[in-house]
């Protein structure tokens, strides 16, 4: 995969350069329209940055594609671009402590749903993408949208749907019962697979929540989330009770892991798993087919999606450097792409997805996303995702009943999030 | 190796008597390493079972349950294609520094203690530990804070320096480690500093040049046990070192681990394991001052 | 007892009585003079970036560092001392101290700048493009010290600087999108631009002489759209208004921007508490009721912990203790194995090897039972107790190594020939006398385990979760894990590292008080023996 990695970067850094030194139609601008990319592009190739650092935080998947850019970054404009490699977990902590000291970088990758706490701890400023934003995925803009403004340059878009082996099981299953039918058909030693552990994993479970129901917050028009817990109600109750009676018949079990599921998919103990793009290295051997998530509860299972992007610190000192990296490097289909065969997520840019979806497993993705909600980014989601794990574990195991372990959720949430 | 000889005896060995039976010997020696035996396999099965899994490959923490059941070295090998072996220089490194630093400001805090008669002594070896007690993984706000000052004024004191992780573990050298120490030197007996005094020595040359010597089972002791503490601390080290290229063995090692989707069980496995050697080397290399010359006389 | 004299003094002494000033005195003064560079260097350094807490505690460290090196009257245990001290003062006790003034703000989330960070912030988040403002093609210019941008706006060159709104240039010469000349102002080069980016990206250029048209700002040096501020920030009166919706926030004592109606605005920054974080401990009714359970629970693990491995290590010891038996420093060396690997890594494969259904124990050592090890509250508290025992008996049995190994003989046989089963010897004398030896290292080590929290973070993340109560607390929970997901550092609540602080503060005053207590016990059981 690394051997891959390097070469793919290095085509990619290739392609860049040659796409920023020749430059297609470079018409003259006239003053009312928005300037077209060229433009700009051959404008700032022409910009000597010689001097300037740009400090940038990227993770492990990241850093080859992230060094594409930059590379062709250094060449054009002569700026140094420093990558610092920092494990994901750790990046928005580390980030919001180290940005208003001054001492933080200029750049960050990092989730969508981290804006609503980033923006409480003031550490990163909006970004103008001008004509730019028009080039990317509604909902990857929508999910760096906070009050209007777009506060990052998505790059990837992830969502999990129904990965299906299909030597195991001929058809895309419509409904819950149907896929444990042909689980169990299948005869293998698990009829479904799907993650939940000790603590739970409400991520995972969404499609199955929303399939009743009862999503997490009511969605305003513009697809933002307003505070109002919505999965209370009965159809929060009908999914705690379908979990509870999945979790005595053993299809949903919480000593399963995301490794051990993982594991037993890439054995072929099963013929379904719920999970992403980054589970995909794990099965290279099997035939596969991604399908869209079965629904449970009688209503389209959509699950959440997740954005990832480059945020910019408000405490930077190199704003105009970081902008033109990100607009003109960042937003552009070879960067997109490499980033997307380092890390198979499908891109944020709509010329780079096209090109992805060549590669049918990723245009699978792709069309489950187009029915997904993006992930709530408030701040108050924090404590939310640890009640909501622990009680759907508690009922899958039958430490808490169904209704009663919800509605106790419920109260508790709320009771955090007016603190 | 040195041993010396406690003066056991047992009714049955008569002078001269080289050989036991059988019978005897299970009973006062076979036993024991029956003892022993057990007790070293349960203390090395995770040990076994770390390196079976090292050697597995596609490796799930839980999905190695046949021990060595595959046999590749793949893991190891791309050990070296990260920079596992960067972290490596980097533990041993601060964990040298760090243990020779404790060893030689804790033994002379000790010396003091024990020789030297002023006010607070009592009380003051307790504070000390109870100083240590302070629990730092919640406290690493002030010690961020802290490191940021500095590294306006010293550079090379600021965040991500290894340096400044030496010093914050060396802040942390007078402790138990210094009680250790104490207890040992008290053991030196006082006569032998009175008579180097009467020579002409003075407190330095006495303590440099006659205690020290005599006390090199404890330092070594003491260095190996800070040597340990160092070496798997990753709490700290985590909010210090920010760069990749800084990380230490246990940073870099829970930075494999800790996001789920990119675990990588084997590698870490592999990692792990070689974690382990210099620790059992640094061990193998002090067994002989640990455990001879710890004559001196009474307790106190 | 003092028959002990090392042939290597008489050797000495010559030596020392020869040199007046000895090899020690060199060393000495060559030490002193690299630490007073040092010294002054950081004094220096410290002066010259204006950091007077460190200059001020620099100058009081060095003055007392050469007097204690330089004199001899009272300060002869000092010299002995002063490394350590001076580390232990910087890195420790300070840090106590600055945690103690950490717990009395609220810095967190939400509370996380100052507040003039905090206004621009919110200033910056807020200010937002006119809706339909076109993309100007922009050149930043200067006059004097201060930037400028020309734009063109309909084929016409217009110029403004933050002072003077946007006024027509017919006279600047274009080329393609870009100004090249301009009269009264020079054409900043790209180079002038980067060296002064926030200045530049700063700068708002009013479009006209009608403020709520909006002023032109660009965030790369070649495009500038329109922008207008919608909160404004009136520094005499602290509030912050919100122009769109004519709202006026208030400035409270808390840290943030209220409305009358109580809502606020999510950025905010750090202000003093007092001692709230420190009573929210007790008063919030979410983690009141847990915290009896899992202070108990601390004791008791900190408690069993250090007898468990203690007599392990000292049973373990004694029957190895043995001169006679071959092997010694292997089974040594191997019964070290465990204390050799970094904890938190042992307790990451002690808790794959407990899982309850794909674990070893239970698939391969139990024949595929289904334990619950790490699910079920008790048999997770015994796990816990368990792996701990494993990673803590190599310390324990190489301390009673010692201890054993430095036990006086003649005592030994001296109760031998009054006639002592082995037994009773132990019971009578070489145990107690072993207890002392220890008994500092065993207080360390109930401090230690009470806030082991890698151990029971790697292990169980402090689960399986209490089902009665709210609050992420589990069965295994210690005080200190419990403190760390309760002040969201663990990132499961909003991150409140003043809460984190005074935590930490009130855990180590609880520890510090049993231990001084333990100590004053072992001291009178020294003075008996």
């Amino acid at each position: 995969m690394r051997r891959s990695i390097t070469t793919v970067g290095v085509v990619a850094a290739i392609v860049a350069l040659s796409a920023c030194a020749s430059g297609p139609t470079a018409t003259t601008a006239p003053a009312t329209t928005a300037p077209t990319t060229t433009a700009a592009a051959t404008e700032t190739a022409a910009a000597d940055y010689s001097g300037a650092t740009l400090t940038v935080w990227v993770d492990d998947t990241r850093l080859a594609a992230t060094q594409a850019a930059a590379k062709a970054f250094e060449t054009a404009t002569k700026a140094k671009v420093t990558l610092v490699k920092k494990n994901f977990a750790d990046i928005q902590a580390d980030f919001t402590s180290q940005v208003p000291t001054g001492k933080g970088p200029d750049i960050t990758i990092g989730a969508h749903d981290w804006l609503g706490n980033l923006i409480q701890n003031g550490v990163v400023a909006p970004i103008e993408l001008g004509d730019k934003a028009a080039d990317f995925e509604t909902v990857a803009l929508q999910a760096f949208t906070n009050q209007g403004q777009v506060y990052g340059v998505p790059y990837a878009i992830e969502n999990i749907a129904l990965i299906r082996n299909t030597e195991l099981a001929a058809e895309a299953p419509a409904t819950w019962d149907d896929a444990l039918a042909a689980g169990k058909a299948a005869g293998k030693k698990y009829p479904f697979l799907i993650q939940v552990g000790e603590t739970g994993d409400p991520y995972t479970m969404y499609p199955f929540q929303t399939s009743f129901g009862a999503p997490v917050f009511t969605q305003n028009e513009d697809g933002s989330y307003s505070s109002e817990l919505a999965m209370g109600g009965a159809e929060g109750e009908k999914f705690a009770q379908w979990l509870a009676d999945q979790g005595k018949a053993g299809t949903l079990d919480t000593a399963i892991t995301y490794d051990i599921a993982v594991d037993a998919f890439a054995k072929g103990k099963s013929p379904f798993i719920v999970g992403g793009p980054w589970m995909l290295e794990k099965f290279k051997d099997l035939k596969l087919s991604i399908d869209a998530i079965p629904s449970a509860g009688g209503q389209p299972a959509s699950p959440f999606v997740g954005v990832q992007g480059f945020f910019i610190s408000a405490q930077s000192k190199n704003a105009i450097v970081a902008n033109d990296f990100l607009t003109n490097y960042i937003a552009t289909t070879d960067v997109q792409y490499a980033m997307y065969e380092a890390g198979q997520r499908t891109p944020a840019l709509k010329t780079a997805a096209e090109k992805a979806a060549s590669d049918t497993l990723t245009a699978g993705f792709a069309a489950v996303a187009a029915n997904a909600v993006p992930m709530p980014s408030n701040p108050e989601m924090a404590a939310v995702w640890t009640y909501w794990g622990v009680t759907e574990a508690n009922i899958i195991s039958g430490k808490q009943k169904p209704a009663a372990g919800w509605q106790k959720m419920i109260a508790d949430i709320q009771a955090k999030i007016k603190k | 190796m040195t041993v010396t000889q406690t003066a056991q005896t047992t009714v049955d060995a008569l002078p001269g008597q080289r050989r036991k039976t059988p019978q005897q010997w299970l009973r006062q020696l076979g036993w024991r390493h029956l003892v022993g035996v057990i007790a070293v396999v349960y203390a090395a099965f995770p040990i076994v079972y770390v390196m079976s899994a090292s050697v597995a490959s596609g490796g799930t923490l839980t999905g190695s349950n046949e021990l060595f059941a595959t046999v590749s070295w793949a893991n190891y090998a791309t050990l070296n294609t990260t920079k596992f072996w960067m972290w490596m220089g980097n533990s041993l490194l601060i964990a040298s520094i760090t243990a020779v630093g404790t060893v030689l400001m804790g033994a002379s805090a000790a010396y003091a203690f024990s020789r030297f008669r002023f006010t607070g002594r009592r009380a003051g070896l307790t504070t000390l530990l109870i100083i240590q007690m302070f629990p730092q993984m919640l406290a690493f706000v002030a010690l961020f804070l802290l490191l940021l000052t500095f590294g306006e004024v010293v550079p090379s004191l600021g965040l991500d320096s290894r340096l400044s992780l030496i010093c914050i573990y060396l802040g942390g050298a007078l402790g138990a480690n210094t009680f250790l120490m104490y207890g040992f030197f008290n053991s030196v007996p006082k006569e032998i500093d009175e008579a180097a005094k009467i020579d002409g020595a003075t407190h330095a040359q006495t303590y440099w040049t006659i205690i020290l010597p005599l006390v090199i089972p404890i330092l070594a002791v003491v260095g190996l046990l800070s040597f340990i503490g160092t070496f798997g601390e990753f709490i700290i080290a985590r909010v210090v070192l920010q760069s990749e290229e800084n990380w230490t063995l246990a940073v870099g090692l829970y930075g494999w681990v800790s996001s789920q989707l990119d675990a990588n069980w084997g590698q870490f496995a592999a990692g792990a394991v070689i974690a382990a050697v210099p620790v059992l080397a640094l061990f193998l290399f002090l067994q002989k001052y640990i455990v001879s010359g710890l004559t001196a006389g009474a307790v106190k | 007892m003092g028959d002990l004299k090392p042939p290597a003094v008489t050797g000495k002494v010559s030596a020392w009585n020869s040199q007046a000033f000895g090899v020690g005195f060199i060393v000495k003064l060559v030490l002193m003079a690299l630490v007073n560079a040092l010294g002054v260097y950081v004094i220096w350094a410290a002066w010259n970036a204006s950091s007077w807490v460190l200059l001020g505690a620099m100058v009081v460290i060095l003055a007392a560092l050469d007097y204690v090196y330089f004199t001899n009257r009272y300060t002869i245990p000092g010299k002995y001392v002063a490394p350590g001290l001076v580390f232990l003062l910087v890195f420790q006790i300070f840090v106590i101290f600055y945690t103690g003034y950490i717990s009395l703000t609220n810095y967190g989330d939400g509370h996380n700048l100052d507040k003039d960070q905090a206004v621009s912030a919110i200033l910056a988040q807020n200010e937002k493009r006119v809706p339909g403002s076109a993309a100007y093609p922009l050149t930043v210019v200067f006059q004097g010290d201060a930037f400028g941008f020309a734009i063109v706006d309909n084929g016409q060159v217009k110029v403004g600087t933050a002072d003077q709104p946007l006024t027509a240039a017919p006279s600047a010469t274009l080329a393609g999108n870009k100004v090249t000349a301009i009269p009264g102002f020079s054409i900043a080069t790209s180079q002038q631009i980067f060296a002064n980016q926030q200045a530049v990206t700063n700068l708002r250029v009013p479009f006209s002489t009608n403020a709520s048209e909006g002023s032109i700002r660009t965030q790369n040096g070649t495009i500038g759209y329109l922008y207008k501020s919608i909160f404004v920030f009136d520094a005499a009166a602290g509030t912050m208004t919100d122009t769109e919706k004519n709202v006026v926030y208030t400035a409270s004592d808390r840290g943030q921007f209220v409305a009358p109606d109580g809502t606020a605005l999510p950025t905010g920054w750090r202000v003093m508490v007092g001692f709230e974080n420190f009573t929210k401990a007790f008063t919030d009714t979410q983690y009141s009721g847990p915290f009896l359970r899992v202070m108990l629970w601390t004791f008791a693990f900190a408690l069993l912990s250090v007898l468990t491995t203690f007599l392990l290590g000292l049973v373990l010891a004694i029957i190895l203790n043995e001169e006679r038996l071959r092997g010694r420093k292997i089974y040594r060396t191997l019964l070290l194995l465990p204390y050799a690997f970094p904890g938190f890594l042992s307790a990451l494969i002690w808790s794959g090897l407990l899982n309850e259904k794909f674990g070893f124990i239970n698939q391969v050592l139990l024949g595929g039972m289904n334990i619950p090890w790490l699910t079920d509250p008790w048999l997770a508290k015994l796990s816990v107790l368990g792996v701990n025992l494993w990673l803590g008996f190599p310390y324990m049995f190489l301390i009673a190594t010692g201890a054993l190994q430095a036990l006086p003989n003649d005592i030994k046989e001296a109760a031998k020939v009054d006639g002592a089963s082995p037994l009773r010897t132990w019971w009578s004398v070489t145990g107690p006398l072993v207890l002392i030896t220890t008994a500092p290292m065993l207080i360390a080590s109930f401090a230690f385990n009470f806030n082991n929290f890698s151990l029971i973070y790697m292990l169980t993340r402090g689960g399986p979760r209490f089902a009665d109560t709210s609050a992420p607390i589990g069965a295994t929970d210690l005080l200190i894990t419990m403190a760390y997901s309760v002040s969201g550092v663990d990132g499961t609540a909003a991150k409140n590292y003043g809460l984190a602080s005074a935590l930490s503060i009130m855990i180590f005053v609880l520890i510090a008080v049993i231990s001084g207590l333990g100590f004053r016990q072992t001291r009178k059981l020294e003075e008996v023996l």
